[in-house]
């Protein structure tokens, strides 16, 4: 008999290549870093990258099969599950890709007014119009995010103020031409809408919950249990990534990539210095959290409470009514057994760890 | 009101924001009595463009990059309109039976031709209506994907424990339905409940 070793070697993946959809995001760093570097290979899978125009394309194309899994909001995974506004859906978080690294931008002009009166009700009235404000999906992250930012600065963002939603690519335009006074969205379009002078980044996301989980790796629940050898490696491979992107220059050099065409498409300047944690003298009311991929793990690994504040959210905002058990729904979401199943596997060092 | 009334009142919002060509649909339906709204080609015109000339049906990509502005319309206002989606033609079968099968009201089409997209423009158009007529043919869409379905998974079934092509297995079913003197869905659907146990 051939003695068991204390871990045991990772079963091949049932699959080996796979579809990973992603949207052109700063934070889809670990699948871009990922595919580029081959980090699928020693887990036995091969990554295909399939940018997607919409957060809609997204879960369609995850309940159809197209994708196999995919970058996605923690919000969207969460609203699939329930079915707000789609397809009810049993889905499953692998792993946090990100905390962090998200803003809100208002135009110039509110965001003159913001300073001058440091009162934001104050500012918005100022403009002598309900304010509209950008944001990216209905349950998606951001349109929690600034949901709440608005309620704490002691604005409805429901009845005194119109939400939107725009996709980010589409934000700086539309700060632009005046048809948006702000938007909550992910970089680098923030960062754009400063190089374009469109707008000034008055607040990051972290002052709405520090090292709040932004995008998961999500996938159908029945994939996760149908192949789940696959799901671990898959795990494995994305933590390499995100351990290699806490080296500063590998940020930079996972800047350079997601600046190509078939990624983002907008210059590697405008990507790198928040990605870094720079955001150029700028003031905000709390420290600045920057975008944080692995530290160690603490980013990555699922847990039930993160899916719950969604569910009081959507709760406090009526998008969900009625009883239910949301920390069972959470954890039922939240694969934290697998990922530690997972990350338990991973070995201590190599190609992810070195950089 | 008939029926034919209804339908020639029906608002018709087309959105054009992706590469895809649309060719003559608006003209098309245009001619086919349905009242065609002006185009939207951002998704920053959506929202006002719902508000202002609250369209019946809207028609958009699936790869457009407006969905998610349709999605929030929908989720935060019960009576903006539900999206018909148009469909890449290598588009994956799959993702129209999940989305019908998941009782969405989001009809996903192959090709964009007039003649095609008028059936399902009714048929969205019901799930919102009280017409009898309308909420029939409703039905029996849906009971034709549900035929389609189960001679799907009976030909499957059949192909696995036979070791048959799909050619093949489509004729044993075929036979199996004409001896019977029944309909191959009914055929099907015995097949796979006598081996079946669920």
């Amino acid at each position: 008999m051939i003695p068991t070793p204390a871990h045991p070697p990772a079963a091949a993946p049932e699959r080996r290549r796979l579809r990973l959809g992603f949207v052109a995001l700063s934070d889809a760093a670990p699948l871009v870093a990922a595919h580029r570097l081959r980090l699928g290979e020693r887990h036995g899978l091969e990554l295909v990258l399939c940018r997607q125009p919409s957060w809609a394309a997204v879960r369609d194309k995850l309940l159809s099969g197209e994708l196999d899994a995919a970058h996605a909001l923690y919000g969207l995974v969460c609203g699939m599950q329930l079915g707000i506004g789609g397809p009810r859906a049993d889905m499953a978080v692998l792993m946090v890709l990100n905390r962090n690294g998200q803003a809100i931008t208002f135009s110039h002009r509110l965001a003159d007014a913001f300073r001058q009166a440091g009162d934001l009700k104050a500012a918005l009235a100022t403009l002598g119009r309900p304010a509209v404000f950008g944001q990216t999906f209905p349950t998606g992250t951001h349109a929690m995010w600034l949901y709440h930012w608005l309620a704490d600065h002691g604005v409805h963002p429901l009845r005194d103020a119109r939400s939107v939603v725009i996709p980010p690519p589409e934000m700086v335009a539309a700060l632009a031409r005046g048809e948006l006074d702000g938007f909550c969205a992910g970089e680098p379009w923030h960062a754009v809408a400063e190089a374009r002078q469109a707008g000034r980044t008055v607040a990051l996301t972290s002052e709405v919950w520090p090292d709040h989980p932004e995008k998961a790796l999500a996938c159908r629940r029945e994939f996760a249990a149908l192949y789940p050898d696959t799901a671990r490696a898959l795990i494995r491979t994305l933590l390499d990534a995100c351990r290699w992107l806490d080296q500063p220059a590998n940020r930079v050099r996972a800047a350079g990539w997601l600046a190509e065409p078939d990624a983002i498409g907008v210059p590697a300047a405008q990507i790198a210095p928040r990605l870094l944690g720079d955001y150029g003298g700028h003031r905000f009311e709390k420290a600045p959290l920057p975008i944080r991929f692995h530290d160690g793990g603490a980013v990555n690994r699922p847990r039930a409470g993160d899916g719950v504040w969604f569910l009081s959210q959507y709760r406090r905002w009526g998008l969900l009514h009625g009883p239910s058990d949301d920390r069972a729904i959470a954890a039922s979401v939240a694969q934290t057994a697998l990922y530690d199943e997972a990350a338990g596997e991973a070995p201590a060092s190599g190609a992810g760890g070195a950089g | 009101m008939s029926p034919a009334d209804r339908s020639a009142m029906l608002r018709v919002l087309l959105v054009t924001d992706t590469d895809k060509p649309i060719g003559d649909l608006r003209q098309a339906l245009a001619r086919r009595g349905y009242d065609m709204l002006d185009e939207v080609a951002t998704p920053a015109m959506l929202p006002a463009a719902v508000e202002k000339q609250r369209p019946d049906i809207v028609i958009i990509d699936t790869e457009s990059p407006s969905r998610d502005t349709l999605e929030q319309l929908a989720v935060m206002n019960a009576t903006a309109p539900r999206p018909v989606l148009m469909f890449s033609h290598d588009a994956d079968l799959d993702l129209i039976r999940a989305a019908v099968g998941a009782g969405v009201s989001a009809y996903l089409v192959e090709g964009l031709s007039a003649e095609r997209l008028t059936p399902i423009l009714e048929v969205a158009l019901a799930r919102f209506s009280q017409d009898e007529r309308l909420r029939r043919r409703l039905a029996e869409v849906e009971h034709e994907l549900a035929d389609r379905k189960s001679i799907d998974r009976a030909k499957r079934m059949l192909m696995d424990r036979n070791q048959l092509s799909e050619q093949a297995a489509y004729a044993m079913l075929r036979k199996r339905a004409m001896d019977q003197g029944i309909r191959i869905a009914d055929a099907a659907r015995r097949l796979l409940a006598a081996h079946d146990p669920h």
